[in-house]
């Protein structure tokens, strides 16, 4: 499998478009999957996919071939996903009027489609407490999760992935879990 | 063992990374340890919803890969082409861009003034038109003259050289010039020119 990918990799490099939508074949999916569970929002995920493949192919001639090409995509759509949860921090309180606007508080200011259609998808309690609880998580603790039950990558991946120790990544799943296992009291 | 290291032990078995012994230690503890007997039952629980979870899968818009291919760059191979040359080779990179911008400002002095420039330590008795120079009977001018873009008519002295840069000179009957006549055409004569000047200027500056 890997040496296929690998082969891939070689024909995209010399230019190759088909080998490469064949490369976006393979991990779009995936991709889509590890940043919809880090953003929430269908429409964030499917950009952070699209400039994930734009990073990968114009650093195609950088790609380490030593590495797994898998590691190396994962790592950059994961940082791609961090860098938007970041520059999301600034969280203004709905309810503050903005200053620039008169009447216009937070709420006329959230997209319509932002996260209600993935609750409303979730037409179990326990569903929606499960994406909750993931959606909770500070960011740093949500990526080794994310990568870890919902890729179910081993801790090993997901070093390679972050390029953090192994032993930083257990401590970080260990609280992630407790910080679950908490939210998640009600249901269990 | 007292229930902190518990917790640590149990999240180790999670990752599948405890030693059979600490195993065995763990399971003893919980044993008669009901609260971390139920830690651990809410842990694995725990696990068991996040891997349940991963199974309501959402699929991107089915146009995202059409979207991702035609936002690629095509050209960009081509032109990575020529940047890893440049990349590869800075020296004789830096000495062509040396030459063209040398070239390039040689070629643009010799080519961009079409107004007529008049040089000359004296030019007293020079009567200068639109794009002639007349230097007029029984005048007598003193010292070198160069004239750019344009024609020089000498009817009276020069006690000196003459030099025409792209342009005509006509010697009456009546001129005198004592020093060497010099027309200068050519792009390539031009700069032979400034050159020899350059260095013959700067000995005779002392």
């Amino acid at each position: 499998m890997d040496t296929f990918e690998k082969r891939l990799v070689k024909l995209a490099r010399s230019g190759d478009t088909r080998a490469f939508a064949e490369v976006v074949e393979l991990y779009k999916d995936k991709i889509f999957h590890l940043a919809y569970r880090m953003l929430s929002n269908r429409h964030e995920a499917e950009d952070v996919v699209q400039d994930t493949f734009l990073r990968v192919y114009r650093n195609l001639d950088r790609y380490d071939a030593n590495q797994k090409f898998s590691t190396w995509i994962y790592r950059i759509a994961t940082n791609l996903c961090i860098d938007r949860l970041r520059k999301r921090k600034p969280v203004y309180s709905l309810d503050a009027e903005m200053n620039d606007q008169e009447g216009v508080d937070g709420y006329s200011m959230i997209p319509s489609d932002d996260r209600t259609p993935e609750t409303y998808l979730l037409v179990s309690e326990t569903q929606r407490m499960i994406h909750e609880a993931i959606d909770s998580l500070p960011a740093k603790y949500k990526s080794v999760m994310i990568l870890r039950y919902l890729q179910d990558m081993s801790l090993q991946e997901i070093s390679d992935v972050l390029d953090m120790p192994v032993t930083t990544i257990k401590t970080r799943v260990h609280r992630g879990r407790e910080f679950l296992r908490k939210k998640l009291e009600r249901k269990i | 063992m007292d229930c902190k290291q518990a917790v640590s032990l149990m999240h180790s078995l999670l990752d599948d990374d405890l030693e059979q012994s600490s195993a065995l230690e763990l399971k003893e503890h919980m044993l008669g340890c009901p609260a971390c007997k139920e830690h651990f039952h809410q842990l694995e629980s725990t696990e068991q919803l996040l891997y349940g979870f991963n199974h309501r899968l959402q699929t991107p818009s089915p146009d995202l890969t059409e979207r991702i291919l035609k936002a690629i760059p095509e050209k960009q191979k081509q032109q990575a082409a020529w940047l890893k040359w440049v990349k590869r080779h800075p020296a004789i990179t830096v000495a062509a861009v040396f030459v063209l911008v040398m070239m390039g400002s040689a070629l643009s002095m010799w080519n961009a003034d079409q107004q007529m420039i008049v040089k000359g330590q004296q030019l007293d008795g020079v009567i200068i038109e639109e794009n002639k120079v007349i230097i007029p009977n029984g005048k007598v001018v003193k010292g070198d003259l160069t004239i750019h873009n344009g024609l020089a008519e000498v009817y009276g002295d020069v006690e000196g050289n003459v030099t025409v840069v792209d342009g005509r000179i006509f010697q009456a009957s009546t001129a005198h010039i004592s020093g060497s006549v010099q027309q200068i055409d050519e792009a390539m004569s031009w700069i032979w020119y400034q050159i020899t000047n350059l260095f013959s200027s700067a000995p005779s500056a002392k």
